[in-house]
């Protein structure tokens, strides 16, 4: 009988040593971006599309669930928050509730129609239903100005009663981005490690044997995917916010393509990190490469196919796998050190 | 009544399209249980190659050149239908032998690889070809107009249409009514019993998958007079493709041909009454039919669900 070790300590814990880590050095970043030859802005980009695609693989990492539309969510939220912001009110936190609820809510109606669907029918439902959003943005001129998107968005200030930040500056941006993105990672990874979350990596695993055990798979289906897309929302909020406009282009099959290959690529059906490491790698080859050929989606998409065919657990499972053999060893060292000398003491 | 009849004509034949294009794709799902996102650049390179090789510049060494631009146009469209094709089976050749290596596993691996090879196919495209829309040239006999009842009406959507039967029909004896055809379904079925028979299985999964990307092919060289040739045009006949499989049903060969001619139905309809929402109403019929059936109009259970 082989006996399964305990979830790693790392499970349970609110802020793992590896956020810390990757705060710490994202903290940095705005102080040797422009020495490396990059933008402040790509550092906005990629905080902003990290929380998309942590949060696209909350459906297709965690739940297993081939989701291939989720651009529109990215999209609504940017359409939310600007068209509450020209609307509603003018108000920083309201606008990102909005964006956050609105998208969730699409996301609600969505999975009322496909959380009984499995496999490719699931996958082109939400194919169709990110078709139609799509069409509805580019063709409601009146609300989402169509083709030309919604223009003049502004950067509104963070207003905490006592003191109020103006957000302009791309360096004042990133670090509200940033504080977001922290608060976020921290919630999604309790969500996938708390009893919730095992239960929705369960129906990854086998929707039949989670049902045989008493699980409502449905509701489950259906919970997973409203919160993936309005935190997808909150994300395309965010991105309005750094574009100053809204356009439909995100919510293309392209667009909601290129998330699906960020996180595969990083290696999220994995890892927890994996979408990060995806999205660090596209942005990043998309302003190397890019600056040195138009067809830089030509070779992304060559390495893509290559790592679809050898490294299907994507970078972070291979430098995971990597790692393991080293552990392993470790771990292997240390149980004989134990036989040899008898008991705990050792260690 | 009478308005309306032009407007059903132009959703028959645009459904009649629609089955062409959605056919390779549906061979391979039904035959192989494989999405093969890349049928639609596999549909844009063959509009592509005919385009070149109708145009001023065919790509032949210049004694060849002599000899094709002496043929009449005619024969030279046709003799285009064959060779455009079979230059794009041997792509299909090529995402074939890196496919094997999915084969068993989870099917998203085949959709992602062929959505990774549909991105680098549509991206040499726009390398070699630029970003610019091209028209294929097509004989004088099919090309034009007539008049009829008042109106005037395409001669070239007819001969699509009628195209689009004639092949409809061959693929559908080839898979019913020939021992290949046989072959291909048990292998399907039952991949372990048919390889002990003593049959060649990868040989036989290799040829399904050259039918359905030289069928995407010709399906892209039919369309191409009608829809234009630019680089999205690839993306354009893939979700409709795939919409017609779900919608038909996947496994089903007359459900996938019933299935385009509803979409065809609905487009050409629509878009008699909001021309501008046409394209959301195959999405919104998607949706009403999958809905309420699991598997489309006449689907079969199949790995691709689990």
């Amino acid at each position: 009988m082989t006996i399964t070790p305990p979830p790693s300590s790392d499970a349970t814990r609110l802020v793992t040593p590896a956020m810390l880590v990757l705060w710490l050095v994202l903290a940095t970043v705005p102080l040797w971006i422009a020495k490396v030859g990059l933008y402040p802005y790509l550092g906005i980009e990629i905080l902003i599309w990290s929380l998309y695609a942590l949060a696209f693989n909350l459906v297709l990492g965690t739940a297993g669930l081939p989701s291939f539309g989720h651009g529109a969510y990215f999209g609504i939220g940017a359409y939310a928050f600007g068209l509450c912001q020209f609307n509603v009110v003018a108000n920083l936190w309201v606008c990102l509730v909005a964006a956050f609820a609105v998208a969730g809510l699409a996301g609600a109606l969505v999975a009322l129609f496909i959380s009984h669907r499995r496999g490719i029918y699931y996958a082109f439902m939400t194919i169709a239903f990110g078709q139609i959003f799509w069409t509805l943005a580019i063709k409601s001129h009146g609300i989402t100005g169509g083709e030309d998107g919604l223009l003049k968005i502004a950067r509104l200030p963070a207003d905490f009663g006592v003191a109020s930040f103006n957000l302009n500056d791309n360096v004042a941006f990133y670090y509200f981005v940033l504080v977001l993105f922290a608060l976020a990672v921290m919630a999604m990874w309790r969500l996938t490690h708390s009893p919730y979350g095992r239960v929705v990596a369960a129906i990854k695993q086998s929707e039949t044997r989670a049902a045989h055990l008493g699980y409502n798979v449905w509701i489950y289906k259906a919970s997973i995917f409203t919160l993936s897309a309005a935190i997808s929302g909150l994300a395309g909020g965010l991105f309005a916010m750094a574009q100053l406009a809204a356009f439909p282009d995100v919510m293309s099959l392209h667009q909601s393509g290129y998330v699906v290959m960020m996180t595969l690529v990083g290696g999220g059906l994995v890892s927890f990190w994996g979408p990060v490491v995806g999205v660090f790698v596209f942005l990043i080859a998309r302003d190397v490469i890019g600056a040195l050929t138009n067809a830089w989606m030509l070779y992304f998409g060559l390495l893509f196919i290559a790592i679809v065919l050898f490294r299907p657990e994507g970078i972070a499972g291979a430098v995971s796998a990597a790692f393991q053999k080293h552990s392993l060893i470790r771990r292997q060292g240390n149980s004989a050190m134990r036989l040899l000398f008898g008991g705990e003491r050792w260690r | 009544m009478f308005d309306l009849l032009p407007h059903l004509l132009n959703g028959l034949t645009l459904g009649l399209l629609f089955a062409l294009i959605a056919l390779g794709f549906m061979l391979i799902v039904g035959l192989m249980e494989q999405i093969n996102l890349a049928h639609g650049s596999l549909f844009a390179l063959g509009a592509y190659f005919a385009m070149q090789l109708m145009g001023s510049r065919p790509p032949f060494p210049a004694e060849l050149v002599k000899v094709w631009f002496a043929m009449p146009l005619g024969w030279r469209y046709a003799a285009t239908l064959v060779i455009a094709p079979a230059a794009v089976g041997l792509v299909g050749i090529a995402i074939e032998f890196c496919m094997r290596r999915t084969y068993g596993k989870d099917p998203l691996y085949g959709l992602l690889l062929t959505f990774g090879a549909a991105m680098v196919i549509e991206e040499t495209i726009r390398l070699v070809w630029g970003t610019r829309d091209y028209v294929l040239q097509v004989p004088q006999a099919v090309s034009g107009g007539f008049l009829f009842g008042d109106l005037i009406w395409s001669t070239y959507r007819f001969y699509a249409a009628g195209i689009s039967v004639a092949i409809i029909g061959v693929v559908w004896l080839v898979i019913e009514k020939t021992s290949f055809g046989a072959t291909v379904k048990a292998g399907a079925h039952d991949s372990e019993i048919v390889r002990a028979l003593g049959i060649n299985l990868t040989r036989l999964r290799l040829l399904v998958f050259v039918l359905g990307t030289v069928l995407a092919a010709i399906a892209g060289i039919i369309v191409a007079p009608i829809w234009g040739i630019r680089p999205h045009m690839g993306v354009d006949a893939v979700i409709p493709a795939f919409l017609v499989i779900v919608l038909g049903g996947v496994g089903s060969f007359w459900g996938a041909v019933v299935a385009g001619l509803l979409v065809g139905l609905c487009v050409g309809l629509s878009g008699a009454y909001a021309s501008e929402w046409s394209l959301l109403s195959m999405y919104i019929l998607l949706v009403a039919v999958v809905t309420f059936r699991a598997r489309g109009l006449w689907g079969k259970k199949s790995v691709l669900e689990a």
